[in-house]
């Protein structure tokens, strides 16, 4: 944990060291010494031309109303996470969604809905929430309830093991075992169809199926890479075997059939990819855990049902 | 509607693993209720406060706070069970103290006179709950009994959260395949007011059956 805020804290003030050296945003200068996680970042966000905001439209609405609805989580961790001293919500998915309220209304205001995987069309559908953000991977199936801009970012399952444990080495390797995944993930359709005769147990969060797998309540355990990498780092007792099995492309969900938003976002999310936002984004959340530079961002529309 | 058709397989195995739920945790519970009842209501005073403190612990800590204790606690200690198992345990040792509670009141509405004529015939404490009280008290708390049962029905999803594959996590697992959580849910929410509607018939009968004219 103490490694894990250091990293955070180096890269915060690498940030401020950027944002300093592009020193382009005149006007909403960052608030001297702040500290909350983004607030860097969101300074150097773009605000959309006023010609972009198109009467009636549902930006219109959102920015009449001075703030964005996003539905996601709060207890993921470096993806949408809730600071218990803070209060603050953090990490990737936030830190976007707070920059598509800039963008739209001029501020990072955002009002977070808890959503759940099993409401989250719903709460798209009857106009509850503006967006989800919630590691929301892209499907043709749900395509068909909502509509997605992005893929704003590409993840994999991959899985993980109690240290020393054998005879694991590819998802196939899972048949006839036990395996835990988180509840509501895609972890559960994938394992089913690689290895149909494991059997899977699910648990709400993260930390539980961490607790799980060193109780020995299943072999191993299936989750998002970027979640398993931090959580091998915090707990040398846990291994992760080879490299991604799957490739999950995380879309923006919106309303279905709105495709004048649609457009609006996925020319925000090509934007703030040409200009480095997305990439410094990523530097502060999920590049304080993997190695390295960020990735090449996803193509927009580059999935079926995006 | 297709959504909830195309995996019927999946809901009907779910909803066994809920009906094994109910049963198992109701019959664990009908027997630790008992006994907590006759604690309560004996002479010893030990034996009274043990009931009295059992009922206040398990009726004021949440059961899914029960349930992750038991499931993530206990390991730690050493005492490892079955995910199905350790739920039945949890959920049976928590709704025994409704169920002291609910016959209790039962056994508070039979006149006095019946355990003072029990004890006139020289019967032991024991025998007169046996033979002249709990008999009675059943009779009366049929109906509560009967809303118990439905509470522990519907409680028996949340051992979903700690990894049962219950109809509630089963419906759970599908609609994220197929991203209709409405079809989904309501089917789920139907299979939950189905086995409700069937407990509420036969408590219905049963009181009639066993009402006790005064």
């Amino acid at each position: 944990m103490v490694s894990l805020k250091r990293m955070a804290a180096v890269a915060a003030v690498s940030m401020i060291g950027l944002s300093a050296c592009a020193g382009t945003d005149s006007g909403s200068s960052a608030v001297p010494g702040a500290t909350k996680s983004g607030s860097d970042l969101l300074a150097a966000a773009p605000v959309a031309a006023a010609a972009d905001i198109l009467p009636g439209s549902t930006m219109e609405k959102i920015k009449q109303r001075g703030e964005l609805i996003v539905g996601g989580s709060l207890d993921a961790p470096l993806l949408s996470q809730q600071n218990p001293v803070t209060g603050e919500i953090e990490g990737f998915d936030a830190d976007m969604g707070k920059a598509l309220a800039k963008y739209i209304i001029g501020e990072p205001k955002v009002k977070m809905v808890n959503a759940a995987s099993e409401t989250r069309e719903a709460l798209l559908g009857n106009g509850t929430v503006d967006v989800v953000l919630q590691t929301y991977t892209i499907t043709p199936e749900r395509a068909e309830q909502v509509a997605f801009a992005g893929p704003y970012y590409s993840s994999g399952l991959t899985i993980a093991v109690k240290k020393g444990a054998t005879g694991i080495a590819k998802p196939e390797d899972l048949n006839g075992k036990t395996v835990i995944a988180g509840a509501n993930t895609p972890a559960i359709p994938a394992i089913k169809k690689l290895a149909p005769q494991a059997k899977i147990v699910t648990f709400g969060s993260d930390p539980e199926c961490m607790q799980a797998l060193k109780q020995d309540r299943g072999v191993a355990y299936v989750q998002d890479e970027t979640l398993l990498i931090a959580n091998a780092q915090k707990d040398p007792s846990v291994q992760i075997i080879g490299s991604p099995f799957t490739s999950d492309p995380y879309g923006i969900g919106l309303k279905h059939g709105d495709d004048q938003f649609k457009k609006f976002v996925n020319d925000w999310l090509l934007k703030i990819q040409a200009d480095g936002l997305w990439q410094k984004t990523w530097k502060n959340s999920l590049g304080t855990v993997v190695q390295g530079e960020a990735p090449t961002p996803p193509q927009i529309g580059s999935v079926p049902g995006s | 509607m297709s959504a909830f058709l195309d995996h019927l397989p999946e809901f009907w195995e779910g909803l066994i693993v809920t009906l094994q739920l109910i049963a198992a945790s109701f019959a664990g519970a009908v027997v630790v209720g008992v006994a907590i009842t006759a604690m309560r209501v004996s002479p010893v005073g030990v034996l009274r406060g043990i009931g009295t403190a059992y009922v206040e612990t398990f009726q004021n800590l949440p059961l899914l706070v029960l349930l992750v204790l038991a499931v993530f606690g206990l390991p730690e200690i050493g005492i490892k069970a079955s995910l199905l198992v350790t739920a039945v345990v949890v959920i049976a040792l928590y709704e025994a103290a409704y169920i002291a509670e609910a016959l209790r009141s039962g056994v508070n509405a039979i006149a006095v006179g019946q355990g003072e004529a029990a004890r006139a015939l020289g019967l032991t404490f024991g025998q007169s709950l046996r033979h002249v009280v709990l008999p009675q008290a059943l009779r009366t708390v049929i109906q509560p009994m009967g809303n118990i049962f439905i509470a522990l029905a519907m409680n028996t999803a949340l051992a979903g959260a700690v990894g049962v594959v219950d109809l509630t996590a089963a419906a759970n697992r599908v609609n994220l395949m197929e991203a209709q959580p409405i079809p989904i849910f309501i089917g789920a929410g139907l299979a939950y007011a189905l086995i409700a509607a069937c407990a509420g018939f036969v408590t219905g009968r049963l009181e009639r059956r066993l009402v006790m004219i005064r």
